[in-house]
């Protein structure tokens, strides 16, 4: 039952995903992928791994895909995704090298994956909910312990996109002073 | 169920040359963009699979770093495309060559 759920789960992802790469209207591209990043969330149930599905959720189908179709919104791009002829051999070699990549990558995985056993997951929940600790604490212990120092520089690293994010978003004029709305529209 | 373990794996390799090809395809700097996310989702997902078949909880601290990242490059990336957009009134990125020399 879980297999045909989880293969059912595998076909719409890959139809969501191709629905990222082919669709000419961006805001149909963004919202493929927002059903891209709802199956992930989906399998990552399956995995029994609930919190990161729900951040998978929040975070990402939420907060990312919410910036992105606000930009597409506020630029108005109402033009398709056409191919003039000078970009068709960059098509063509492009396309050649992401699916060598492919084949490399399946061709390692088939060999990588020969010898797996019983995902050890379950196990480790097991032990887990006998000791009454959730899982959740286990990780935010070990996000303020193990992981300090990288949590600590993603603080700084969203401080400083902040900031950048605002630089460049920012209107100015030759000499570097702002342009306020009420100017631009008068 | 390591048959789960070994597709996602497989869907991980998918979902990164969907992503790949959108990057070598696509002109729109926003769909580029949209490509680039679905290789970061590749990635999550091969996270989460190891941290399944391996038993180990520290996979998904590392999908949650993957996310900070992707959500800081996310800011700062669509405020270059709006200055980008400003400048040339389009986004397509084959014709943003200021700096091509």
């Amino acid at each position: 039952m879980e297999l045909i759920i989880y293969y059912t789960l595998f076909a719409i992802t890959v139809g969501f995903a191709l629905g990222v790469l082919l669709n000419k209207n961006t805001v149909k591209s963004a919202m493929s992928l927002v059903g891209v990043m709802i199956c992930l969330a989906a399998n990552f149930l399956l995995m029994r791994q609930e919190f990161v599905a729900f951040i998978q959720i929040i975070v990402y189908a939420g907060a990312i895909m919410v910036l992105f179709l606000f930009v597409i919104m506020l630029l108005n791009l109402r033009e398709r995704e056409t191919t003039p002829w000078y970009l068709r051999s960059t098509r063509f070699w492009g396309g050649a090298l992401g699916l060598t990549f492919f084949f490399v990558m399946a061709w390692g995985l088939q060999v990588f994956s020969a010898g797996t056993t019983e995902p050890a997951m379950a196990a480790v929940q097991a032990d887990l909910a006998a000791r009454n600790t959730p899982e959740i604490t286990v990780l935010s212990t070990k996000m303020i312990t193990h992981y300090i120092v990288p949590f600590l520089l993603t603080s700084v690293l969203l401080l400083v996109a902040v900031i950048g994010a605002i630089v460049m978003a920012r209107r100015q004029d030759e000499d570097g002073n702002e342009i306020l709305v009420e100017d631009e529209v008068a | 169920m390591q048959e789960i373990f070994v597709s996602n794996l497989v869907l991980s390799a998918l979902l990164f040359t969907i992503g790949i090809l959108g990057v070598m395809w696509k002109r729109n700097a926003i769909s580029l963009f949209m490509s680039v996310e679905l290789m970061l989702n590749a990635a999550n997902l091969a996270f989460v699979s190891f941290a399944y078949q391996m038993g180990l909880l520290s996979g998904g601290i590392l999908v949650l770093f993957i996310m900070t990242v992707a959500a800081a490059e996310a800011g700062v990336g669509l405020a270059i495309f709006i200055s980008m957009f400003r400048a040339k009134r389009h986004i397509r990125v084959d014709e943003h060559d200021m700096l091509h020399g």
